[in-house]
């Protein structure tokens, strides 16, 4: 089986040639081919190249054209800062509580922002990778993306004071992520991984992701999925436990699940869906490759029943992570072939 | 307790902030003392929602609604822009160099003003000199860092040895934040590591109770 064949098989919960891994390298595929994070997430064809290098180097299952969380909020007219070492963030926000988003247009992703670069990032990697290795890209949330266009704060109070509007805005943030995510799929992603930090319950109470979000999530998978993904794959950091249930209804094929999710739980909200995690990001910086390596063995024995499963970290490998320790996960899923 | 206080502490509860500042009003009205409004009042609702929000049932939107309407509240019983008397220890806080992150280090301040500690605020991407300065200058009893990204943690683990250069050996240090609360006290170099803003505010009270952080 080659990294595509294998991730499809976890995907349909049947026997891989051996547990497929994905390494959720991002800016670290810059960082150790000598890019500084800035130039990274600003060229899509460094981004390419930076991963294509980690690839080879690390021998993993996917690649990832992912900049940051910033994206649609910049391309909507949010400014950012960018410092040499550390991903961009917002220091101005495009919307308000008091936006008129009838008078707001959805941004062409040929366009706006960085967005062009991100998909000349998924148009390379296809290109180089074809159908061997898993493309993905990546589109946030919709609460994470309301979240990013008014700030953090008011966003969460506009929920309470205008809940109306509130939906409002997240429809419109739904729009403007099915059009980018479709737009990566053109483009070559296999599919668009969806980032919602925002509505992990440790941001928002369950109920509140029931009804607001988990409608929003629900139309941007079907429609992600009529333009061509070859499967929905979300990713909610945080003790994400309490709305686990609720994926199946969105459509998830993929769920991610952080370091602080018991991998059991997880397991029993989603019987029939493949589940990707859960190593504690922070040890790829501060352990040593033995503790990844017996992290790895461990979490594979307890999925080794299952099917569906696929060896990764619970988040985002830090950038600064020690390239050892990526390799200890990765051969440690190599190894069970 | 004031039995009319009661109204108060379920306004903030339910983080109704324009309840809780005309409940305040009318306490005020009764005669009720600034200071019964804030330890039987706001102390109230901050220690009743400690009690509630457990690792597993923390979440920022209710916490930040709380939070919105004891600032309310405050700001109707000090308008000329103070703060309740501190009554416990002197906290600085911030948020790292390259760390521009804010709200979990903003929700930290409003639970411990409620709880009546002093709160020096150093913002957020701060160098861990003007921390240590300003842990001088103001006398604290502790200090108290947020991190969202990893990437600050050489910082944090700096802490403890320039607190000793300057003498500063009796300041507890604790972290917290989505970045730092993955590692261990011990790998930090720090006194204790918060789950939540409340865990960190019950580690300080403990030595307060103790005397140590006195």
């Amino acid at each position: 089986m080659n990294s595509l064949e294998r991730i499809s098989a976890a995907i349909n919960m049947q026997d891989p040639d051996r547990v497929p891994v994905i390494a959720q390298v991002f800016g670290h595929a810059g960082i150790v081919s000598g890019a500084s994070l800035s130039e990274y997430v600003r060229s899509g064809e460094l981004l390419a190249a930076c991963q294509m290098k980690a690839l080879k180097r690390y021998e993993y299952d996917a690649v990832f054209a992912l900049m940051d969380v910033c994206v649609e909020t910049e391309a909507l007219g949010s400014s950012l800062t960018y410092r040499t070492h550390q991903y961009p963030a917002v220091t101005f926000h495009a919307f308000s509580k008091d936006t008129n988003l009838e008078s707001l247009s959805i941004p062409d992703p040929r366009e706006a922002g960085r967005m062009p670069e991100l998909l000349k990032a998924a148009k390379i990697l296809r290109t180089e990778l074809g159908d061997d290795v898993l493309v993905v890209g990546c589109v946030l949330g919709p609460m994470t993306l309301a979240t990013q266009l008014v700030g953090m704060k008011e966003a969460l109070y506009m929920a309470i004071d205008d809940s109306e509007g509130f939906a409002r805005l997240l429809n419109f943030c739904t729009d403007v992520l099915i059009r980018f995510g479709t737009a990566q799929v053109e483009a070559g992603a296999h599919l668009p991984i969806v980032f919602e930090p925002s509505g992990s319950p440790a941001v928002i109470p369950f109920q509140f992701f029931r009804e607001f979000v988990l409608p929003c999530l629900t139309r941007l998978f079907h429609h992600l999925k009529g333009a061509g993904s070859l499967a929905n794959w979300l990713h909610i950091a945080g003790p994400a436990g309490s709305i686990l249930p609720f994926y199946e209804q969105a459509g998830v094929d993929i769920a991610n699940f952080d370091f602080c999710v018991d991998p059991k739980d997880a397991q029993k909200a989603l019987p029939r869906t493949c589940l990707d995690g859960n190593i504690k990001p922070l040890d790829f910086v501060e352990e040593p490759p033995e503790t990844i390596a017996r992290e790895s063995t461990r979490l594979m024995n307890l999925f080794a029943d299952r099917r569906g499963f696929i060896l990764s970290s619970g988040c985002e490998i830090p950038p600064e992570a020690r390239p050892e320790n990526i390799a200890a996960m990765v051969s440690a899923a190599r190894k069970t072939r | 307790m004031h039995p009319s206080t009661t109204n108060l502490v379920d306004a903030l509860l339910e983080g109704d902030q324009s309840r809780a500042v005309s409940e305040t009003r009318q306490l005020r009205k009764e005669g009720l003392p600034i200071e019964r409004i804030v330890t039987e009042g706001i102390e109230v609702a901050m220690n009743r929602l400690d009690d509630k929000c457990t690792v597993e049932q923390f979440n920022l939107l209710e916490i930040m609604l709380v939070g919105r309407a004891t600032m309310a509240v405050i700001r109707e019983l000090y308008p000329s822009g103070g703060s309740p008397p501190a009554t416990k220890g002197i906290v600085v806080l911030c948020s790292l160099e390259g760390d521009i992150h804010d709200l979990g280090k903003g929700i930290l301040e409003i639970v411990l003003m409620a709880k009546g500690y002093r709160v020096s605020d150093c913002g957020k991407d701060c160098a861990v000199d003007r921390l240590i300065d300003r842990a001088e200058t103001d006398k604290a009893t502790a200090i108290c860092v947020s991190g969202l990204i990893t990437s600050v943690i050489p910082q944090v683990k700096r802490i403890r040895d320039l607190c000793g250069r300057r003498g500063l050996t009796g300041v507890k240090l604790l972290a917290g934040g989505a970045a730092l609360k993955q590692a261990s006290a011990q790998s930090l170099n720090v006194d204790f590591v918060a789950e939540t803003a409340f865990d960190g505010a019950r580690f300080l009270d403990r030595f307060e109770k103790e005397g140590v952080a006195s």
